[in-house]
């Protein structure tokens, strides 16, 4: 059991599950009576599983990305096949060996990616003029949707937030699916969000009005994009949710740092499966996020340790702090953290905060990194910090286990801010960053 | 500002069609250069900027409580990062073993307890809501949850079984909380300060219902010693009869009491150690036995007379006999003795009654050492087996443990095997695991139940003999 510290936990494999389903299936064939010919090594896992077909699929996972092969017929990714041999490979109780030969399939698989990753890097040069009329026929439609957009937003501020809170939730709805149609999808789903933030929300007035400011704001910001700085026109971009390409990205602006991943959070709706890594840069103290999507039932490609320490590169995108980024390529860990670094008080975060949102008005999640914090338990529970000042934690909480691993013991937490509630990711519990 | 916003938030509610709101009514500098044109971008224009100082100028609301004082230190080390990941496994059903999946968790937490180590504080909250839903893991989850499962459970009714009552609040919780949780306040009580817990009982016994008083002397079975056997003695007197009972169970347990010695005078009389056993039914019991706790009650299978012997004879203090009697008894006297040494948990008669005729009962009262010394001198590997196997303590040694497999499998008892498949899953020595593969090796593939009953033995197996690995 020695080499224990390198396979992953439950939650660590789960958290790659493209869906609840899927994780609970994986549950399901994380027995060993239906797989054969398991074994795994530094960066492979590999195993047979009898699933419904004759023969039994195929199954191998690069730990390095991580990445997933299965010959099952499943159109998930990764398929629950692929995801209970790594449950089986986590438990580490003999049933996955590690091994010095390779089963033939795994190997082929292996030996096949590497050699689909070098030829990817020569790419093809796109025509420049189709590019620009692309370009100039998706501003016009943009343009098209924000202004109908506009006209929607003042019908709005006519018929006052009273009435409009009555509409059915088809009317946010419809208004979104306009946005997403003009290829605003950013926009689109906020404006989708309201349609039951307006009746779960108790103080869903001041949050619909300030909301139809930073839209029409937006709106604002759309006409004027001329006369933006760069950093403006990134942070407008990624509201609108114009997305960038990720060589234009890696080929602008860069930091180097050594990166703490201090947070991971994910989402999932209907359509998308959306991650956020906070990292923390040691030298720069800069916060950046990288953001990681997938459609709903595919899995992330990429997956970051909480409280591992990296050394590397990332590329920035435009926008004001804190930045969205991404690994450049070259970024290796180097340790495991010892805790949350760059922690404050509350009123120093938010200080922050307000400096931030006052550069990017329509950021919405702000990292904070506290010091100090007492967990309050009640019917709203709070996060306290030594000078009193409390802030209310989001209603999707585990405050039992906040409260478990804290004791009751002020504790540094790691989460976001947002719309006035604190949803923590992470703890430091005995120089360790745990996941909440 | 407050204001303005207020006048803001209500013209937006109502509608420009109704009431508007200009931009420059914000007393914000520079408000008034905003370019907007009529009085809806007006009021979206006021929006957009007084949303913006509202929030960079929020301050946070000061809380001032007193924080609950926090979770006591832990001396204990935690377990290894392995075993952490093997208990969370099992708590989430990741791993399952057929028929056990909980007798490995207890597993688990029996090891973590020997080892003096405790769960990563992570888990506690798996643990509390597992004990929540098991009753009978809640004493071992206590203990291996230690100060901070105890602490955390306070917060939440539903854990309150874990929760420590601090000593202070002990008199008043047991004056004024629920019966349910004035019994279970007792019980816990009753391992740690037998005495208080007694005084207690003593304070309010007479203002008590007799249900309750019942209730009460039911959780004296833990922490049971003469001290008190004055309290007991007076409830014999009781005027409910659920309360002399209680009372004379918790008598039959204390073979150096009066009331066992009276008894032992009743049981002399009848019977006479001579050349054998000479055994006189008794009369209808006097006055002092009822008192005594004989009750007109049948044993199933005897008459009336016989049910009476075999009540004093369970009352009798076994030092009374020699254990070399055995041989010579009558069923009725070796049922009268085979209850008292249940109840006086006599180790030495227990083993001589389970040699001359081994139940369940007797079997699983035992240690695990005689236990299967007894087992393994059984010559039929029949139902009457599986029932004892099923009831015998674990650990098991290891060479029972695969003896008792090879064996099993020389016979082909498959019925046996699913009869104790959860005993053997629990108590069964790793050491057996080559045993049990070799089994399954050799077993006929149509032998369905008796296989899935194999592989979910040598997976606890290897489970188990993980768990006993890392808390080595």
């Amino acid at each position: 059991m020695a080499d224990l510290g390198s396979r992953w936990t439950v939650a660590q494999v789960l958290a790659l599950a493209p869906d609840s389903g899927s994780a609970k299936s994986a549950r399901g064939l994380a027995n060993p009576r239906t797989w054969s010919d398991l074994g795994s090594n530094e960066s492979l896992v590999w195993g047979k599983c009898q699933g419904s077909a004759r023969a039994p699929y195929q199954v191998t996972v690069d730990l390095n990305e991580p990445a997933f092969r299965c010959t099952c017929p499943s159109r998930k990714f990764p398929c629950k096949h692929g995801l209970a041999l790594l449950l089986l490979w986590s438990a580490n109780d003999g049933v996955v060996a590690d091994l010095d030969t390779t089963e033939p399939f795994a190997a082929d698989w292996a030996a096949d990616r590497a050699a689909r990753t070098k030829s990817a890097a020569t790419g093809r040069t796109p025509d420049p003029e189709a590019q620009a009329k692309r370009l100039a026929e998706r501003e016009s439609l943009m343009s098209a949707g924000i202004d109908d957009f506009e006209r929607w937003l003042h019908d709005i501020a006519r018929q006052g937030l009273a009435s409009v809170r009555r509409q059915p939730p088809g009317f946010w709805d419809a208004a979104g699916a306009r946005l997403v149609d003009a290829q605003v999808p950013g926009l689109g789903e906020r404006v989708r969000a309201m349609g039951s933030a307006v009746h779960a929300r108790h103080d869903w007035a001041p949050h619909l009005l300030g909301e139809l400011g930073r839209w029409y704001l937006a709106v604002n910001a759309w006409r004027r994009r001329a006369e933006l700085d760069p950093a403006a026109m990134g942070d407008l971009r990624a509201l609108l949710g114009w997305s960038r390409r990720t060589e234009e990205v890696r080929s602008g602006e860069r930091l180097a740092d050594r990166w703490h991943v201090v947070g991971l959070s994910q989402e999932e709706d209907e359509r998308l499966l959306s991650q956020r890594t906070w990292l923390y840069g040691e030298h720069t103290k800069e916060t950046v996020v990288l953001l990681d999507f997938a459609a709903a039932g595919m899995a992330l490609t990429v997956s970051h340790v909480l409280g591992s320490v990296v050394d590397g590169e990332v590329a920035l995108y435009p926008g004001g702090a804190p930045r969205r980024a991404l690994f450049a390529g070259d970024e290796h860990k180097v340790a495991q953290g010892e805790g949350l670094p760059g922690a404050t008080d509350v009123g120093a975060a938010l200080d922050r905060a307000a400096r931030w949102q006052a550069g990017n008005p329509w950021l919405r999640r702000v990292p904070m990194a506290l010091t100090g914090m007492t967990v309050v338990p009640g019917d709203t529970p709070l996060l306290v910090d030594r000078n009193g000042a409390a802030l209310t934690l989001a209603p999707d909480t585990d405050v039992w286990q906040l409260l478990a691993l804290s004791g009751g013991h002020p504790i540094p937490v790691f989460g976001e801010w947002g719309g006035e509630r604190f949803h923590p990711l992470s703890a430091e519990i005995d120089d360790r960053l745990v996941s909440v | 500002m407050s204001t303005d916003w207020d006048e803001l938030l209500g013209a937006a509610l109502v509608g420009t069609a109704r009431r508007g709101f200009t931009v420059d009514r914000l007393g914000i500098p520079g408000a008034d250069g905003v370019a907007a044109e009529g009085a809806e971008a007006q009021l979206l224009a006021a929006a957009a900027l007084a949303s913006g100082y509202r929030r960079a100028g929020w301050v946070p609301p000061v809380w001032r409580g007193t924080p609950a004082p926090p979770a006591g230190p832990d001396d204990r080390p935690e377990c290894s990062p392995a075993a952490a990941q093997l208990l969370e496994l099992l708590l989430n059903r990741t791993i399952r073993i057929e028929g056990g999946t909980d007798l490995i968790v207890l597993h688990w937490l029996a090891a973590a307890r020997a080892a003096g180590q405790r769960p990563p504080h992570p888990m506690v909250v798996d643990l509390l809501r597992f004990g929540t839903a098991n009753t009978a893991t809640r004493a071992v989850i206590r203990d291996v949850l230690g100060p901070r499962g105890a602490w955390l459970a306070r917060f939440n009714p539903a854990w309150r079984w874990a929760a420590t009552v601090p000593p202070e609040d002990v008199v008043e919780r047991f004056a004024t909380a629920t019966r349910a949780d004035r019994l279970a306040l007792l019980a816990d009580l009753r391992a740690t300060e037998p005495d208080f817990a007694r005084t207690l009982v003593e304070d309010t016994w007479d203002d008590e219902q007799a249900a309750t008083r019942a209730g009460l002397l039911d959780t004296f079975h833990i922490g049971l010693s003469e001290r008190d056997e004055p309290l007991l003695e007076r409830a014999l007197d009781d005027r409910a009869a659920s309360v002399r009972a209680a009372a004379a169970a918790m008598l039959d347990r204390l073979p150096g009491s009066a009331r066992a010695a009276r008894m032992a005078a009743r049981a002399t009389a009848l019977i006479t150690v001579g050349k054998g056993l000479t055994v006189e039914l008794p009369d209808e019991p006097d006055a002092a036995a009822r008192r005594d706790g004989v009750t007109d009650h049948r044993e199933p299978g005897y008459g009336r007379a016989a049910s009476w012997l075999i009540q004093i004879l369970a009352a009798t203090p076994l030092s009374t006999w020699d254990p070399d009697l055995i041989g010579d008894a009558d069923q009725e006297v070796l049922t009268g003795w085979t209850k008292a040494a249940l109840r006086q948990r006599n180790q030495e008669w227990l083993a001589a009654l389970a040699r001359h005729q081994p139940g369940p009962e007797l079997i699983g009262a035992l240690t695990p050492e005689v236990a299967t010394e007894i087992l393994a001198g059984q010559k039929k590997l029949d139902a009457r087996f599986g029932g004892l196997l099923a009831a015998a303590r674990g650990p098991w040694p290891a060479e029972f443990s695969a003896a008792l497999i090879n064996r099993m499998r020389a016979q082909k008892t498959e019925n046996v095997l699913q009869l104790a498949a959860s005993a053997l899953a629990e108590h069964l020595h790793p050491a057996a695991l080559a045993a049990v593969e070799g089994w399954l090796l050799t077993l006929d593939a149509e032998r369905k139940p008796a296989r899935r009953v194999l592989r979910g033995l040598a997976h606890a197996l290897t489970v188990r003999a993980t768990i006993d690995q890392e808390f080595r």
